[in-house]
């Protein structure tokens, strides 16, 4: 038996798979299933604001009566969808942390600091082991400065810590113009972890039909290399836990990220592909690895190959590009 | 009693209507400006209970009916949710028949010196007024006519009762006595139905009593109409909770063959912030119902309420503006609307807003609360706030609130009232599982025949609707009474 024991998020988890935000957990049942396949912990379904905001409207746009004689009833009617999102949201931790004994964790989304508050509260009260703010912020303000968009992150993360006593992570983007930069500050700002990196629906045409469609729903087993770079230069320098996120869909996947320097891996896609039973195999061929490569924990290895420790740090880099491509010819 | 286009156009035919038309020209009529109801000085009013405004003379309201032309196609009654025959009474009134205008008012309404002081006339029969669409004039004061007419009869002494038909002996339950229970109750008697009201409270009068202060609606005047629904035979059972003291099943083994439920949303709505369960937080529902029905305003009684000296009242409808008000009368120096949005999205009547700014409300407009702090006894010491800003526009066509970022400031206060909405009251849903609601707790029924799910029970007003004023209400107790009336002949004929 190896020891799979890591960290997410700063709490101990028995192995490094932890099962990232999905639908794949928005019921007990699910849960069970997941935690019965071997997660080490769950992210929960992610609550968004917007979407409160927009079935709050869509809801007045249909009940609106005559004459507005009950606006008055509407007026506020989405802090009432709210209240019930968050309370259906708050039955979901407290049945989940029942029917499990892995740490559960929610996962918020919201656009104004205030709301990040207020659903960060009931969420510690509903007995969360961790919350994941899931920061949604594509950069496509064409007058928004950078040093705006970064500030943003760093103050709800300020306000959300001034409030909160369980940890908090981050789940981040890699829209940044400084990305080792904002990585490393946020790593250091209070937060117990940062997630690396949030995989947003992507958009696609259908050239038949001149119609915006939704891109690829899952990710691919080759989309990792982004996460597995940044943690790399990231993770010897950081102030918290890092966690893979995107593309971790086998065994070789999730020991590069923890050879990277990750402390533990979400995995969704590869869910929904095969099942919860993955989950189990992953493990399996890990312990199979370690055996493999005669090694008994987790710490022995995580974060061997990150760049803080190369003896050729470069490689990482531009450099690195450079050597490839340079001399590449059609 | 149906209006239809051919009755409106025969009872317009009539000689006396035709005599009083030719008094006056048209041109002259509209020559005439709108008549303004006085109103006690702010300053005086804010003092005590007393009624703001002051109701119409009879040379005022005589003037005020020459307005009306009696169109032959009169909108304005398309405005009016229970189909007040509008031209009929005001007719009445300038031909100096003032009794006789209660008496049109009381074919179909079963409350009308309550809709001549609360009803959203502006928003209803005189946004509809010939005046108003085609002049682009102001409208006859449709609503001070009627609550002229109303006082008038009642200050006479002379309540006319509207007549009733043979006893059916058919008992008929109505749950709640607020407007749609009280104007369901009335319809039915009018059929011969032996009509019982049942109240969980230990006054009749629903949100009429506990809801809107005795500055805006006197208990008295709605002690008025009940007592005419009283003299027509209703029965009043007061502190009976449907659903609890009896269920519907033991109504039904006394004899009762139809159910209306008028129950209400009585159920407050919080925002769910960060302190909102200090000391010195409530609910309007709360802060209304013991002023209004608790004499709580009376520093002797067992449950006072704390006279807030700055006080916040939370949202911008017109029960926020009773709110507020109240504070103000109950000695707040300060006393506050917070509203998110700016004033010209406030649902609240253009009237209960002006008055309340004359009693030196503040209005803290684009601003929303965020976070509530307390001192070391837990009571409420202060709100903080953020300044909001208007987006795009919303479902409900107004522009959205999008807060300020970092634009938070804090306020002291010592009481806060939170008036952000009320939901249906789930007392009888609850009692009844085989009842449909929605999703928010409303009664799910046909919309012309207010029928619930369970074919016997009829249901209007708020907790059908959610939320609405006095005179939808009203309106759903009219039709759920026709339609229970045609239920229970077909059944009886089948």
């Amino acid at each position: 038996m190896k020891d799979l024991k890591t960290t997410y998020l700063g709490l101990p988890i028995k192995n490094p798979i932890v099962v990232g935000s999905s639908g794949l957990a928005s019921t007990i049942g699910g849960i069970k299933k997941l935690a019965e396949a071997g997660a080490a912990a769950i992210v929960l379904k992610s609550i968004f604001e917007e979407e409160i905001k927009a079935e709050a409207e869509q809801t007045v746009g249909q009940q609106l009566g005559m004459d507005e004689n009950n606006l008055e009833f509407y007026d506020y009617y989405d802090y009432q969808v709210k209240n019930e999102v968050l309370e259906g949201y708050v039955s979901l931790i407290r049945e989940a942390k029942e029917a499990v004994d892995i740490p559960i964790i929610a996962s918020i989304n919201c656009t104004s600091y205030s709301e990040w508050v207020s659903f960060a509260h009931k969420i510690e009260e509903a007995g969360a082991d961790a919350i994941e703010l899931n920061i949604f912020k594509l950069p496509f303000g064409i007058k928004d400065e950078a040093a705006e968009v970064e500030k943003v992150y760093f103050d709800i993360v300020r306000k959300v810590k001034e409030h909160l006593s369980i940890p908090v992570g981050i789940k981040l983007a890699s829209y940044f113009t400084n990305l080792g930069n904002v990585i490393h500050r946020l790593s250091h700002s209070g937060v117990e972890g940062l997630v690396l990196f949030n995989r947003f629906t992507s958009i696609d045409y259908d050239i038949e039909n001149d119609q915006v469609i939704t891109g690829k729903v899952y990710s691919n087993s080759d989309e990792y290399v982004n996460s597995l770079r940044w943690i790399s230069i990231a993770s010897s320098t950081a102030g918290c836990d890092m966690v893979a996120s995107t593309g971790v869909h086998d065994y070789r996947t999730m020991v590069k990220m923890m050879l990277a320097g990750a402390s533990a891996v979400e995995v969704v896609s590869a869910i929904y592909k095969e099942g919860p039973e993955v989950i189990g195999a992953m493990l399996k061929e890990l312990e199979a690895w370690m055996e493999r490569r005669n090694v008994e924990s987790i710490a022995e290895f995580k974060g061997r190959l990150s760049q803080g420790k190369s003896s050729n740090p470069e490689v990482f880099e531009r450099v690195q590009f450079m050597r490839y491509f340079s001399g590449h010819k059609h | 009693m149906t209006v239809t286009k051919e009755f409106l156009k025969e009872e317009r035919e009539q000689a006396w209507r035709v005599d009083i038309r030719k008094l006056l020209k048209n041109k002259e009529r509209t020559g005439f400006t709108r008549v303004h109801m006085g109103e006690v000085d702010p300053m005086e009013r804010i003092q005590s209970n007393i009624e703001v405004n002051t109701g119409l003379t009879e040379d005022e309201a005589v003037n005020e009916a020459r307005r009306c032309l009696d169109c032959p196609d009169p909108t304005c009654i398309s405005g009016c949710p229970v189909e007040i025959n509008i031209p009929k009474f005001i007719k009445r009134i300038e031909q100096g028949e003032f009794l006789q205008a209660a008496q049109v008012l009381k074919e179909t309404s079963a409350l009308p010196a309550v809709c001549g002081r609360v009803c959203p006339q502006e928003k209803q029969c005189e946004a509809k007024c010939f005046y108003q669409v085609k002049m682009k004039k102001d409208p006859v004061a449709i609503g001070h006519l009627e609550r002229f007419a109303a006082d008038y009869e009642r200050e006479s002494g002379q309540i006319s009762i509207p007549e009733v038909a043979t006893a059916n002996g058919i008992k008929v339950a109505v749950i709640g006595s607020g407007p749609a229970g009280l104007t369901f109750a009335g319809d039915m008697a009018k059929q011969g139905y032996d009509v019982t009201v049942f109240e969980a409270l230990h006054e009749i009068g629903g949100v009429l009593k506990y809801g809107i202060p005795e500055f805006r609606l006197p208990n008295s005047i709605v002690d008025v109409e009940i007592n005419s629904l009283k003299k027509m035979g209703v029965k009043f059972e007061n502190n009976f909770i449907v659903g609890r003291t009896a269920t519907i099943e033991d109504l039904k083994e006394e004899g009762f063959e139809g159910f209306f439920t008028g129950s209400g949303a009585g159920l407050p709505r919080f925002m769910n912030i960060p302190g909102e369960n200090y000391i010195g937080i409530l609910s309007s529902n709360e802060y209304l119902t013991r002023v209004n029905l608790m004499d709580a305003a009376n520093p002797e009684t067992d449950t006072p309420i704390i006279s807030g000296k700055n006080v916040a009242v939370i949202g911008g409808g017109n029960t926020a503006m009773d709110s507020v008000r109240t504070a103000k009368r109950l000695g707040a120096n300060r006393a506050m609307i917070i509203y998110r949005r700016s004033m010209e999205e406030m649902p609240a009547r253009v009237e209960e807003i002006k008055h309340a700014e004359e009693e030196g409300i503040e209005f803290l407009t684009l601003t929303n609360p965020v976070e509530y702090f307390a001192d070391e006894t837990g009571r409420v010491n202060k709100v903080r706030v953020q300044k909001m800003e208007l987006g795009e526009p919303d479902a409900s066509g107004r522009r959205r609130p999008v807060a300020i970022e970092g634009s938070e400031y804090d306020i002291e206060v010592d009481t806060v009232v939170v008036s952000v909405g009320v939901s249906p009251n789930p007392l009888i849903p609850s009692s009844l599982p085989q009842l449909e609601t929605t999703r928010w707790g409303t009664i799910v029924v046909d919309e012309e025949k207010l029928q619930t799910s369970i074919p016997e029970m009829f249901a209007g007003g708020d907790i059908v609707r959610g939320g609405a004023t006095v005179i939808l209400a009203m309106g759903d107790g009219r039709n759920a009474a026709a339609a229970m009336h045609k239920y229970l002949q077909d059944k009886l004929n089948a």
